[in-house]
């Protein structure tokens, strides 16, 4: 057996039980907790998104805030360059609004002032996060990701009504 | 090895090696068995996806159709109206069609179709009766149901998340979707498509079936293993 100092073994001990750790957490959390990076959710052909009778983003502006049941609603959202639309959307206090974005040109955003609501908005993917909001005001949304010279003007407002 | 085990002194060391070869052999064997499971996939199951709705209803006979009737069974639902031209006629075609292929899925458990009508006002029991006779449906496996429209609106756009609403016209505007349904009232399956692939809801009901004919024993382990580590169809 070669020598070794035993504070220098203790470090090599500490330092791969230390790794078994950070091992066993990569494993547990992607395999048993199924940890996973945001996958889209649904796929489908970006230039026929906008295609009435092809999908819910097809549909009329105003028909594409729908209520599903009282106070549960579900928002198709198409994101262009550069606005999304619908730009306004009026839903009740106390309402759960499960927001559908996709894109028919580039990668554009999706952000929810005052919420968790944050995505990434794909060409051909469709971006799905629900929120329920119980106080009234106005929400801001917002492109955030870079999506060319009219990116500034790419805003809407979500209005939660007492 | 053998040598230093004879000398004095040395088998507390020794036996000290043995714990930390254990300590990591269990490890890596752990490791492994959690790799080759959720590689290997030994079995698959389909995700709990949410609770169904619970709904108090009334059938095509006209008589009390509950969520509490179906427990223990697995069950296929759709909905459609008896007055519909649009994709509601292509949906009701593929239910007609898993009914035909019901009978190849070995299940030691009942499997249904339920269809809910989303138009309480013209279709009553009389209606719905005709239109499932003339789609060719068994009433002892496909059942179908309307109730009051309220009720209706929280269960199918509540509970099941699917919009539909009326026209001018008096038509409906209805996203076509199929739900598959466990014995325990979780959904386990979503097709939110007018044209589902009928092999895979076929596939989906053998699956739920397997799961039912082993949910004793160490069978039981397993399969929630399985749910553990996502074992579910790709």
């Amino acid at each position: 057996m070669i020598h070794v100092d035993p504070r220098e073994r203790n470090f090599i001990i500490g330092t791969t039980i230390l790794l078994l750790i950070f091992g066993t957490a990569v494993l547990v959390s992607s395999f048993a907790f199924g940890f996973q990076v945001p996958a889209p959710v649904e796929r489908l052909d970006p230039k026929l998104v906008a295609t009435p009778g092809q999908s819910p983003w097809g549909d009329p502006v105003e028909e594409r805030v729908r209520e599903l049941a009282p106070n549960k609603y579900e928002v198709y959202i198409l994101a262009q360059a550069w606005n999304f639309q619908p730009r306004e959307i009026r839903v009740p206090v106390g309402s759960t609004v499960t927001f559908m974005v996709t894109s028919k040109d580039v990668q554009h955003g999706f952000r929810l002032d005052g919420t968790n609501v944050n995505m990434m908005v794909l060409p051909g993917e469709v971006a799905k996060l629900t929120a329920t909001f119980d106080e009234a005001g106005t929400y801001n949304f917002v492109c955030h990701e870079y999506c060319g010279v009219g990116h500034h003007t790419m805003y809407g407002q979500l209005i939660v009504e007492p | 090895m053998a040598a230093t085990v004879t000398k004095a002194g040395t088998p507390y060391k020794s036996s000290g090696m043995l714990i930390w070869r254990l300590f990591f052999g269990l490890f890596g064997l752990m490791a492994a068995g959690v790799i080759w499971f959720s590689t290997a996939r030994p079995i698959t199951v389909l995700p709990r996806i949410t609770l169904a709705p619970g709904f108090y209803l009334s059938d095509q006979n006209g008589e009390r159709f509950t969520s509490e009737d179906l427990r223990g069974q697995i069950v296929l639902y759709n909905f459609t109206y008896t007055n519909c031209t649009d994709p509601c006629v292509a949906t009701s075609q593929v239910m007609a069609e898993v009914q035909s292929r019901l009978l190849t899925v070995d299940a030691s458990v009942p499997l249904k179709l339920v269809t809910f009508s989303i138009d309480p006002d013209r279709d009553d029991a009389a209606q719905m009766a005709a239109y499932s006779t003339e789609l060719g449906a068994d009433g002892s496996v496909w059942h179908w149901a309307t109730g009051g429209a309220k009720q209706l609106k929280s269960v199918i756009g509540g509970g099941f998340g699917v919009f539909y609403d009326v026209r001018e016209d008096g038509r409906f505007k209805l996203d076509p979707a199929f739900f598959l349904v466990d014995g325990s009232g979780v959904i386990r399956a979503e097709y939110r498509t007018e044209e589902p692939d009928i092999d895979i809801i076929m596939r989906d009901f053998g699956l739920l079936a397997a799961e039912v004919d082993h949910s004793e024993g160490i069978y039981r382990f397993a399969y929630e293993a399985a749910h553990l580590f996502s074992c579910y169809p790709r």
